[in-house]
């Protein structure tokens, strides 16, 4: 299974400013030190050998999309965050190559940040594609629709030309989709949220449990969770906050922490924890910090074998 | 994970021994609860816990700790943390929990 991060940021999407853009380039040139490079690959060697990743890239700052390549041909996709514009438009190049126009999308709610990127989704224009959207929220449909009233979108609901289908799901129970099997979790979160589990025909498993608050006076629920991750090949999870932000001035806010994150991926024995739906006031110095630490807490923790742990940013790809 | 509780004159004191995480969160947190209630009962404004002997403490047991911030506040009982070790100062730092309670290098009160 092939995961591909079309955005990653929570809540709200972000841009560098210009100013930050400057500051990374002069700070690169510093670092060069008067080095000639034969061409710009050349270059680019340099920066991904001697840069930070927050020095000489950029976490990117769509919100929540996540490609699966999995089953048996359709594609895959949680969340409608504003990374689904790219992603759209790459699937149509790929379409052109003769991939089949059948999009399977799984909601983990209907927030704004995970629904703002269907209005620009331009396969939706497309006759010959089918769009599945499947949620656990009876109210997905009506999220969808009302975004794109009047008042909101010059393009209502209704003038998209795909063959758009609503499927509920039911939490608990397991679904096949297309050669992929997918489990259904609920999550504390505003209006509810939901995990899903994704299990290919290999056996590999990826967990995608965003906008899920793990509450203080609820740690007894956590043995659920446990189970739902149990030996995942890859955990994509909420590290909104720092752990004390969490149970303090944002608690109640629906989000989780780093650590909280590599403590549930530890007992659940998973393989590979990628942190993600980064707070947008983070610049990438904070995120690569967050990460940092969070690998320290892993190896600070660590009791069986080892949890990878990854930042995800906007165009990363995770093998599984 | 043990813990101890000595009521001092100023202060009740709580010796955690061991790890703190998902085996043991349970019955760190009816420790603080009842050092919490000692203090109370006896008029005492402290609780301090003493981190000397603890390894470390995963996200349950900070969780656990802000829980017993609350019932103290509620006791009017004051909460801190006394001489952590390498590790579990890493772990104050990167949870921020650093910023949420007084951590003093030893278990006596300085006023
Ligand atoms: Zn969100
Ligand atoms: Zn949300």
């Amino acid at each position: 299974m092939l995961v591909r991060f079309w955005g990653t940021r929570g809540s709200l999407p972000v841009a560098p400013t210009a100013m930050a853009i400057r500051h990374k380039i002069a700070n690169a040139l510093v670092a060069a030190d008067g080095r000639r490079f034969e061409n710009s690959a050349d270059a680019e060697r340099f920066v991904d050998r001697e840069l930070s990743f927050a020095a000489g890239s950029h976490y990117g700052g769509a919100t929540s999309c996540v490609e699966l390549e999995a089953g048996n041909g359709s594609y895959f996709i949680c969340d409608m965050g504003s990374g689904l514009r790219s992603f759209g438009l790459d699937s149509m190049r790929r379409n052109a190559a003769g991939h089949k126009k059948t999009y399977n999308f799984f909601l983990s709610h209907l927030h704004w940040d995970h629904i703002m990127g269907f209005p620009f989704f331009a396969p939706s224009f497309d006759p010959e594609a089918t769009i599945r959207i499947h949620a656990a929220h009876p109210d997905a449909e009506q999220a969808l629709r009302r975004q794109q009233e009047e008042i909101s979108f010059p393009v209502p609901f209704d003038w998209l030309r795909a063959n758009i289908e609503f499927e509920q799901l039911t939490p608990g129970k397991s679904h096949e989709v297309d050669g992929v099997r997918i489990e259904t979790k609920l999550q504390q979160h505003s209006h509810d949220s939901y995990g899903y589990r994704f299990t290919d025909a290999d056996g590999r498993a990826v967990i995608y449990s965003t906008d899920s608050e793990h509450k203080l006076d609820k740690m007894d629920v956590e043995a659920a969770f446990i189970e739902f991750f149990r030996n995942a090949d890859l955990v994509v999870f909420d590290t909104m906050y720092s752990l004390a932000e969490s149970v303090s001035m944002k608690e109640d806010w629906g989000h989780s922490s780093n650590m909280v994150a590599v403590d549930l991926c530890h007992e659940a024995g998973a393989k590979k924890l990628a942190l993600f739906h980064h707070e947008p006031t983070y610049e990438d110095e904070d995120i690569q910090r967050m990460h940092e630490e969070s690998i320290r807490y892993e190896e600070l923790t660590r009791e069986g074998s080892p949890l990878e742990v990854i930042c995800s940013y906007d165009g990363l790809e995770v093998r599984v | 994970m043990d813990y101890f509780l000595d009521r001092r004159e100023d202060a009740v004191i709580v010796a955690v021994h061991g790890r703190v995480d998902e085996a043991s969160w349970e019955s760190f947190g009816a420790g603080l609860s009842e050092a919490i209630q000692q203090a109370q009962q006896s008029g005492l404004g402290d609780v301090i816990i003493d981190l000397q002997k603890l390894d470390y403490m995963s996200s349950r047991g900070l969780r656990v700790l802000t829980v017993a911030k609350r019932q103290g506040q509620e006791a009017s009982v004051t909460i801190s943390l006394a001489s952590p070790n390498e590790v579990m100062r890493e772990i104050l730092a990167i949870s921020r929990y650093d910023k949420l309670f007084t951590i003093t290098e030893t278990i006596e009160i300085r006023r």
